[in-house]
């Protein structure tokens, strides 16, 4: 060993030669994305590696993957797990350690197995998926009914995102006009925030869940990988309890999440999220319809009836009024015609009565006036009795001076001339004494 | 002869309106109706089946805007 102080270039330099090494070349190591970023051409990220039951970490080494194969790789990555080879995924890579003067260790990758991560993700996802069933919410929010029409939609996006604006336009200029109420309920929709900020929106609108009638999670854009930040069991567990349907919209044709497993509805975009809430209420607006049209029928059956019973009832009227005259008529006639044996059977008695009261009222009278001169006759013969004639007759006379009757003789002076009335004649005489 | 009391028409629902008709033209068809109440019955009888045939047309106008409403 040489004595005395070296310069760190040195030593870097030997620590460099002494890392090159058969056993730290071409090792195929498994790890964790973290930071990965591209800078010119060039890939750089930090692999780490968790403990399986604290999440702590507890390996960590530079990684890069120069812009030569990183192109190449990159594309293949992508085209077997349909995801972007960044930050969460668990990878299997082929490098050699490498160690920089200035830059100091890191891993150099030339090869990547993406079967790796396929495989990983597919486990982690079925044990989030049995975990939920062992829990027996799995298809919880899967079996909820949608009610009828789902017009107040609580959204869980990001703010700015574009999958956000697309919902929004797709759901607010549909050709209905049906009238939606949203409101955003902003959640950081990718890296590792992802689950922690859904399951706090969701929270938020589970708060106040009697306002809205279905919840929307959306994103759109975004690097696939970032997909994984779904497969998280809490965030899961959340969903396929929510007391409300769950719309997912935060995948791509190929890939699926733990949520699109739990939640009541599966779309691949925003917008196909839009077009389904639409649809669904389309749909209760067209039962309307039919109710409405039926409606009408009924309604329409019901006039016609009426104006069917009203058009009889006036034709009736038309005739009635005639026809009464013309049966009153008929009924006079007949009364005219029974009216003369009516009147025989009627009149005949009548008449006979009749003339027997009128001989009845003759013989009354006559014998009333018989008994009538009877009675007269006798006054007669008492009056002819009483007369002054008859008194003379029996001898008596009536002696008159100056015109009046004389009733006392010293009433009359001596020489008085008087008349004397005797029963047949009359002589004068004058008072001596 | 006491003449009938009739309610006016427009406080008469249309079944009202219809029954009280059909009676009437009953009554008018039977030998239970008096001549003098002829020319009564008979103009309250028009009288109800006009109402009766406005009411219709009314509903059916409203019927079609209800149903141009509902198509929109």
């Amino acid at each position: 060993m040489t004595t005395g102080p070296i310069t760190l270039s040195r030593l870097n330099r030997a620590i460099a030669a002494y890392l090159q090494q058969p056993s730290l070349t071409n090792v195929w190591v498994v790890a964790e994305l973290m930071d990965v970023r591209v800078a010119r051409g060039h890939c750089y990220m930090e692999l780490i590696e968790k403990d399986a039951s604290t999440g702590s970490v507890v390996a960590r080494m530079r990684a890069a993957i120069w812009a030569s194969v990183y192109t190449g790789l990159a594309s293949r990555f992508r085209k077997a797990t349909g995801r972007e080879f960044a930050t969460g995924l668990k990878v299997l890579v082929c490098g050699t350690v490498s160690y920089h003067p200035a830059y100091g260790l890191s891993l150099v990758i030339n090869n990547i197995d993406p079967s790796f991560t396929l495989g990983e993700a597919e486990r982690r996802r079925r044990e989030i998926l049995e975990q939920l069933t062992r829990d027996g919410i799995i298809n919880d929010n899967r079996s909820l009914e949608w009610p009828t029409t789902a017009l107040r939609i609580a959204i869980v996006s990001a703010a700015g995102a574009a999958g956000y604006g697309d919902f929004i336009n797709q759901l607010y200029n549909n050709p209905s006009r049906l009238k939606f109420t949203t409101r955003l309920f902003p959640a950081v929709m990718q890296g590792e925030r992802t689950a922690p900020t859904v399951i706090a929106a969701l929270d938020a609108i589970a708060a106040e869940s009697d306002q809205w009638d279905c919840v929307v999670i959306i994103r759109g854009g975004g690097a696939s990988s970032d997909l994984q930040a779904f497969d998280d069991y809490p965030l899961a567990s959340n969903v396929a309890q929510f007391p409300l349907p769950v719309i997912v919209g935060i995948g791509h044709e190929r890939d699926v999440t733990v949520l699109d497993y739990v939640a009541n509805m599966r779309v691949k975009t925003p917008t196909a999220a839009a077009e389904w809430l639409i649809a669904h209420n389309e749909a209760a607006l067209e039962r309307v319809r039919l109710l409405a049209s039926e409606i009408l029928r009924v309604a329409s059956d019901r006039l016609s009836g009426a104006r069917t019973q009203l058009a009889y009832l006036e034709s009736t009227l038309s005739i009635a009024p005639k026809g009464a005259v013309e049966r009153a008529t008929g009924r006079l006639r007949q009364a005219t015609a029974s009216l003369g044996s009516i009147g025989v059977r009627r009149i005949s008695p009548e008449l006979a009565r009749l003339d027997h009261t009128v001989t009845a009222i003759a013989t009354a009278q006559t014998n009333l006036i018989r008994r009538r001169n009877d009675h007269l006759n006798a006054i007669e013969q008492l009056l002819k009795a009483l007369s002054p004639e008859a008194t003379l007759r029996r001898g008596y006379s009536l002696t008159l001076f100056e015109g009046k009757a004389v009733r006392d003789a010293a009433s009359l002076p001596c020489g008085a001339e008087v008349t004397t009335r005797v029963a047949s004649g009359v002589f004068k005489s004058k008072v001596i004494d | 002869m006491q003449k009938p009391e009739f309610k006016p028409v427009s406080e008469l629902t249309y079944n009202q309106a219809v029954n009280e008709l059909d009676t009437i033209l009953r009554t008018m068809q039977s030998d239970a109706c008096d001549i003098d109440m002829l020319a009564t019955y008979t103009r309250r009888a028009t009288e109800l089946l006009t109402e009766c045939r406005n009411r219709l047309t009314a509903t059916d106008r409203e019927l079609q805007s209800i149903l141009a409403d509902l198509q929109q």
